[in-house]
């Protein structure tokens, strides 16, 4: 695999107000490449620099290790597939997908051919002869992505292409994209709010917050082992216990905690003794029922939820510090109730520490 | 039902057949005294002729007169509706006070009494020395009638989602290409619709044109002067094939346009 695209150093600026400072980033070939980030983080604004309808105000956008910060928005080898299609609206499904060949003059015979190879490949055969407002939401996404496809672009931008779908078609078009991008081979750079959609579908993910990126990684990467506490509560759910530094060695940090010590493995370079930490571990990465000296507690049941595959149990420990254990009801059957007193421990290969300022 | 309920039913549709009267009456009757002749306040049903219509041919003042305003319509339509998408488009695609300025400089001599910017128009012309003509009614008409036909293009590119364009240039198209395949198409409907009141008001337009027109005459102001020395039936066949004239031109607008919007484009 090699880097496709890459952004060194972009920012903008409107007047005073930052959006986006010192992005940099490499996007690989053929990977489905995903920015994350809430409403207003600049994430639209990113993607927009990338196909050309916004201009940076510094850095360089590289494209095959060529800059192409001044190339205009027709020139570039990307297509966009908008958050609302943006379809033609006076153009048939067919004479929409075709637009981009017909813009490169090809042959009638030629686009004939590619337009309908791509209409069986989103599955709109039927439908090539309607008008986009005699289509549902879906059939439009999927035209809209027909007509980036068709152009064989070297990168699809996605911009939070399936914001307006109701849950359950979302989850098909998640599915159809991620066939998609499998069979046609080509990067995706795709945009959402939503962490679980981004670790579904993606091979890496940026997190932007604050106007920068937080973390880049794999969707496993940045779930185990995420770089901040932000981060650890924004993809699925985390325990965050404050604490201080006991003592350090080389395989083992303890930490004090207002329960009693934890041990935890030390993969840190940056922390010391008496300082303030927080220890971040998932409800499923806590254990039950295991009588071990070290990393064991005992304490009283507050809340169980049953959610089906699986059940939160709520403990409350000492100072009210609440935390969250899931297990799975496939391999725990045990019968757990409020107020019972119950036994958990942290594996110390669990969690992370974060350094508090 | 009850009785209430009857009784306003009954008033609301007697008023409707009102309304509808008092719009359509005069026309029709117009069209009607074309064809008869009155007698003592009584239709003279015998008198039925294409007399005035056959006498209008030799009518030479009406039919110059009629041709200079149809002249005078479309050279304002073109020239209005050229200079109206420009704007409407500045506007909707730049931003700043600028725009804001301009936009009122547009609305103004819309809003000013028609004989103060006819007024205005005419010492204008003097000034720089330009003769009165048809031409400056042309200049006249499309300074006044601007305004309208600016916030039409307008009002209808504000619905289109600035994403269109950003998708056509995605997909490839030059400036050029996605204005004329995608911008255009869209906007279409408004153009002719603009284009059309624009022409209605240049052709029964008469305060600015009075100021403004040299040794010519345009058509509402050949039927003023001619119904100063009394009606003639040639007036009334005059009115009747005006508005036959602009009737089918709009059927047939809408006629080309619900065809095109089917058409397949390759």
């Amino acid at each position: 695999m090699s880097s496709i695209l890459e952004l060194q150093n972009i920012s903008k600026n409107y007047g005073s107000s930052v959006v986006l400072k010192d992005i940099n980033l490499s996007i690989e070939n053929n990977e489905f490449f995903t920015i994350l980030g809430s409403s207003g983080s600049g994430k639209s604004t990113l993607l927009r620099i990338i196909g050309g309808f916004v201009k940076p105000s510094g850095g360089d956008l590289i494209f095959n290790s060529k800059v192409i910060n001044e190339e205009p928005i027709f020139k570039r080898p990307f297509n966009t597939v908008f958050q609302d299609y943006a379809l033609f609206p006076n153009m048939n499904v067919y004479n929409n997908i075709g637009f981009g060949l017909k813009i490169r003059k090809l042959d009638p015979k030629t686009i004939t051919d590619k337009v309908e190879e791509v209409l069986s490949i989103v599955g709109l055969n039927d439908f090539k002869k309607r008008m986009p407002h005699e289509l549902s939401g879906g059939q439009q996404q999927r035209v809209a992505l027909a007509r980036a496809i068709v152009c064989e672009p070297k990168v699809i931008l996605l911009d939070e292409p399936l914001g307006a779908l109701d849950a359950e078609l979302r989850k098909q078009m998640q599915l159809f994209l991620k066939d998609i991008q499998k069979k046609i081979k080509t990067t995706f750079v795709f945009i959402t709010h939503d962490q679980e959609e981004a670790i579904f579908l993606s091979d890496r993910i940026a997190v932007l917050n604050n106007h920068q990126f937080e973390q880049v990684g794999s969707p496993k990467e940045l779930y185990y082992n995420p770089k901040s506490k932000y981060l650890a509560s924004f993809f699925g759910e985390c325990n965050l216990i404050d604490g201080t530094v006991d003592h350090i060695n080389s395989d083992i940090i303890t930490i004090n905690t207002a329960f009693g010590k934890i041990n935890v493995k030390n993969k840190y370079k940056n922390i010391s003794q008496n300082q303030n930490v927080t220890f971040a571990i998932r409800p499923e990465q806590i254990f039950l029922n295991q009588n071990k000296d070290n990393n064991s507690f005992s304490t009283k049941v507050d809340r169980v939820e049953f959610k089906g595959a699986v059940t939160n149990i709520i403990l409350n420990f000492p100072k009210n510090i609440k935390i969250k254990v899931q297990i799975n009801n496939a391999e725990e059957q045990i019968a757990i109730n409020e107020n019972d007193q119950f036994n958990i421990y942290f594996d110390p290969n669990f969690g992370n520490l974060f350094v508090n300022d | 039902m009850t009785r209430a309920e009857t009784f306003t039913k009954y008033i609301l549709g007697f008023l409707t057949i009102f309304v509808v009267i008092a719009l359509y009456a005069p026309i029709v009757l117009t069209i009607f005294y074309s064809f008869y002749k009155t007698r003592k306040g009584k239709v003279d049903w015998d008198s039925f002729s294409y007399e005035p219509y056959t006498k209008l041919i030799f009518e030479k003042q009406i039919l110059e007169s009629l041709v200079n305003s149809v002249y005078v319509g479309l050279v304002t339509v073109v020239f209005s509706v050229l200079i109206g998408f420009y704007f409407a488009n500045y506007y909707h695609t730049h931003k700043g006070k600028m725009r804001e300025f301009l936009q009122f400089v547009i609305f103004l001599p819309f809003l000013l009494p028609p004989i103060i910017s006819g007024l205005a128009l005419l010492i204008f012309f003097r000034e720089v020395g330009l003769p009165r003509s048809l031409n400056t009614v042309v200049i006249g008409h499309t300074i006044f009638v601007l305004a309208i036909v600016y916030k039409i293009i307008l009002n209808k590119l504000e619905t289109l989602k600035p994403s269109l364009m950003e998708s056509a240039y995605d997909l490839g198209a030059n400036k050029l290409q996605a204005f004329w395949y995608v911008l255009l198409p869209n906007i279409k409907l408004s153009l002719v619709i603009a284009g059309l009141l624009a022409f209605t008001i240049s052709l029964d337009e008469t305060l600015i044109t009075l100021f403004l027109i040299g040794d010519d005459t345009t058509w509402p102001i050949k039927l003023w002067a001619k119904m100063r020395v009394g009606f003639s039936k040639q007036v009334n066949a005059s009115v009747t094939l005006i508005l036959i004239l602009t009737t089918t031109l709009v059927l047939l607008i809408a006629w080309i346009i619900s065809k095109s919007e089917k058409k397949i484009m390759y």
